[in-house]
């Protein structure tokens, strides 16, 4: 891919010739990974900006710097701004003695429940009691999905007096306002001492407003500590506008002075991409926000930290 | 529209050409560069993309056409034969037949939309008078049977499945059989979503088909889907005999053309797609009234079909 640079050693400093090729490969190289075109563009546009006029080293190729830059650039949009512990989070909620609540949002599919399922077995893991809310209240089977993995978790941490369990479902069934749901399932949670709350919601497409209204409400009277966007490895261009709408979304429908929008994001099914690692960039570029969770399997054990540094390299490859 | 997106910019690349004062060489790159990068930019898979530009580029010769033909209606002839190459295989897309059973087993990726599809199509094909039911091999996720029990509750379709039972190719094969003795015409077999870097899953998917020898395996992709498309599709269509697609999801802003490589790679044609949530959100797909329609080109089968 980058053989193409060999011809260009040896300029003084770098032009804007030289770096509208490269710049034309670079952004091929990362939409074949999967980086949604616009994000692709928007990046080569700036490192190129960056380079244009740069006097090369003696022993620098116009091929590694640009290498270089691109790899900086990369790595940046992937490391987040501030650190992220949820752990910690959650543990000075609990001396607060405040339930930890996080909320799962994103469109149809995606690996909302089950990721939800495998954060809280990590936080079962931590010994922190995790109750689940189950708020989609739409999609057929989506109690009995939350139901089924409450079951095997609590077969897995059964705790030593069953009236205590350490997992909880709270459940209204179906076809009941989600919000309302949220609401009793966290007073539930206060009531009972449990640690976390993870809340399930119902897929949706970014531009269906009534259920966008509808998810906005559901934040806005709740207030998570932390609201999650989760979105597959996957996706492609849409990465971006999933994002820009959930937010907007989130900010326009709550009518609220300082609205909650996404905190982070969980990246699913991280497993099935092989190096097509792009929506990775296109999502944390986009939001700004951290990639908190990667998904990698069915089971609860597959739920990892991103790799920065695999993924540039997967990226950059 | 689906995909309406794309083609308004790819129509507009077209008629760029209309206002070029000379059609050389030159303003045909110009063109292509915009058709490609409006199919980046839809998810369209990036060799088809490059595969699609050298197709038109050589099928242009420029000196041959000195003479008095039309350069613009070529070049345009030219585009919709590999944007229709995009969206349909050339091979005839598969039909029930009324009277006898029907096997259809459907496969995809996790979450794209397998078991709402197979009530969707159940429910399409009931309504067609068809005698239809739904078979659940998917003994893996969590609530599976839940969901396609409930969804077949609504539709009033019959279905088969087991909560206890493990193990999927059983119940595949029994639920089949039983709805083939009692003359079914329409039987649908929803499967576990899998990819192809788990070679279990499969495995298993190929112990299913062999189990009921479907007499079409529905390939269901996600509209949103970017690059990584091309190869799971292909993988797919490699372990079992994929003979359709179908497009989900594309009620949603996704403008479904990273799901086109899928049609290429298993060499299949789409036969629905899903536009919504619920079971009535679905429709016939017919790939040459799509491209022109897409197009905003009333002729261009006409164009296509010399
Ligand atoms: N391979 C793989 N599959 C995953 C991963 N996460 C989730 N899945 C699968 O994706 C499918 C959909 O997961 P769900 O958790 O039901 O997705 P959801 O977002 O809750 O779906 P809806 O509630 O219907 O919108 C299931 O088959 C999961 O097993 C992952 O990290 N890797
Ligand atoms: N908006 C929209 N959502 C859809 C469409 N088709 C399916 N869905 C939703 O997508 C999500 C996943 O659908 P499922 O039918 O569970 O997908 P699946 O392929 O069976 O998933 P696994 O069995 O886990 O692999 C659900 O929330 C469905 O309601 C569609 O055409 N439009
Ligand atoms: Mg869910
Ligand atoms: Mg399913």
């Amino acid at each position: 891919m980058f053989n193409i640079f060999k011809g260009l050693v040896g300029t003084r400093t770098i032009t804007k010739d030289q770096l509208g090729l490269i710049v034309d490969k670079m952004r091929v190289l990362l939409i074949e990974k999967n980086v949604a075109a616009e994000i692709a563009d928007k990046l080569c546009v700036s490192v190129a900006e960056k380079l244009e006029g740069k006097a090369l080293g003696t022993f620098e190729g116009v091929n590694s710097v640009v290498r270089n830059a691109l790899e900086d650039a990369l790595t940046k949009i992937l490391t987040p701004k501030k650190p992220v512990n949820v752990l910690r989070d959650a543990l000075a909620s609990k001396k607060n003695r405040q339930p930890f609540v996080v909320t799962f949002c994103g469109v149809n599919g995606v690996g909302k429940s089950t990721n939800l399922a495998k954060i809280a077995f990590w936080f079962l893991e931590n010994d922190l009691r995790v109750l689940i809310a189950a708020c989609d209240t739409f999609r057929a089977g989506a109690v009995e999905q939350l139901r089924t993995h409450r079951t095997r978790l609590n077969n897995m941490y059964p705790g030593e007096n069953p009236d205590i369990p350490k997992v909880f479902l709270y459940e209204k069934g179906y076809g009941k306002d989600a919000a309302g749901i949220a609401m009793e399932a966290i007073q539930y949670a206060r009531d009972n001492k449990f640690d976390v709350v993870l809340v399930d919601t119902a897929g949706r497409m970014q531009d269906n407003e009534p259920l966008m209204r509808a998810l906005a409400k559901l934040i806005k009277v709740n207030q998570p500590d932390m609201v999650l966007f989760v979105g597959e490895a996957l996706v492609g261009n849409e990465a971006v506008d999933q994002v820009v709408k959930f937010n907007q979304a989130l900010a326009d429908f709550s009518q609220a002075e300082n609205p909650r929008i996404i905190d982070g994001i969980v990246l699913t099914k991280f497993d099935t991409i092989d190096d097509k690692v792009g929506a990775a960039v296109s999502m944390a570029y986009t939001t700004g926000q951290p990639i908190v969770f990667v998904g990698t399997g069915q089971t609860y054990t597959d739920l990892k930290n991103l790799n920065t540094k695999a993924v540039v390299n997967a990226l950059m490859k | 529209m689906v995909l309406a997106d794309l083609g308004r910019k790819i129509t507009a690349a077209i008629r760029s050409l209309n206002n070029a004062t000379v059609i050389n060489e030159e303003a045909l790159d110009a063109m292509l560069k915009e058709i490609c990068t409006a199919l980046l930019e839809s998810d369209v898979n990036v060799k088809l993309v490059k595969q699609l530009r050298e197709s038109v580029r050589n099928s242009i010769d420029f000196d041959e056409m000195a003479g008095g033909l039309n350069k613009r209606r070529m070049i345009q002839t030219a585009v919709f034969k590999e944007l229709m190459k995009l969206v349909d295989p050339g091979t005839k897309p598969w039909a029930p037949v009324k009277g006898k059973p029907n096997v259809v087993m459907f496969v995809g990726l996790q979450g794209s939309g397998k078991t709402t599809t197979c009530t969707k199509m159940a429910y399409y094909y009931q309504r067609k008078g068809m005698k239809t039911a739904l078979v659940c091999a998917d003994t893996f996720r969590a609530g599976a049977f839940d969901q396609l029990k409930q969804n077949a509750t609504k539709a009033r379709i019959p279905f088969y499945g087991d909560y206890t039972e493990s193990d999927p190719t059983k119940i595949a094969a029994e639920g089949v059989q039983k709805f083939k003795d009692e003359n079914f015409e329409m039987i649908v077999v929803d499967t576990s979503g899998r990819h192809k870097q788990e070679e279990s899953l499969f495995e298993e998917m190929l112990e299913v088909s062999n189990a009921v020898r479907p007499d079409n395996i529905i390939f269901v992709m996600d509209a949103s889907i970017g690059q990584a498309c091309e190869a799971q599709a292909r993988a797919f269509k490699t372990k079992v005999n994929v003979a359709s697609v179908i497009i989900t999801k594309l009620d949603g802003h996704a403008r479904g053309g990273g799901a086109l490589s899928a049609v290429a790679a298993t060499q299949s044609p789409i036969i629905f797609i899903g536009t919504g949530e619920h079971i009535d959100e679905f429709e016939p797909f017919k790939a040459k009234s799509f491209v022109s329609k897409l197009l905003g080109m009333g002729d261009m089968e006409s164009l296509v079909e010399k």
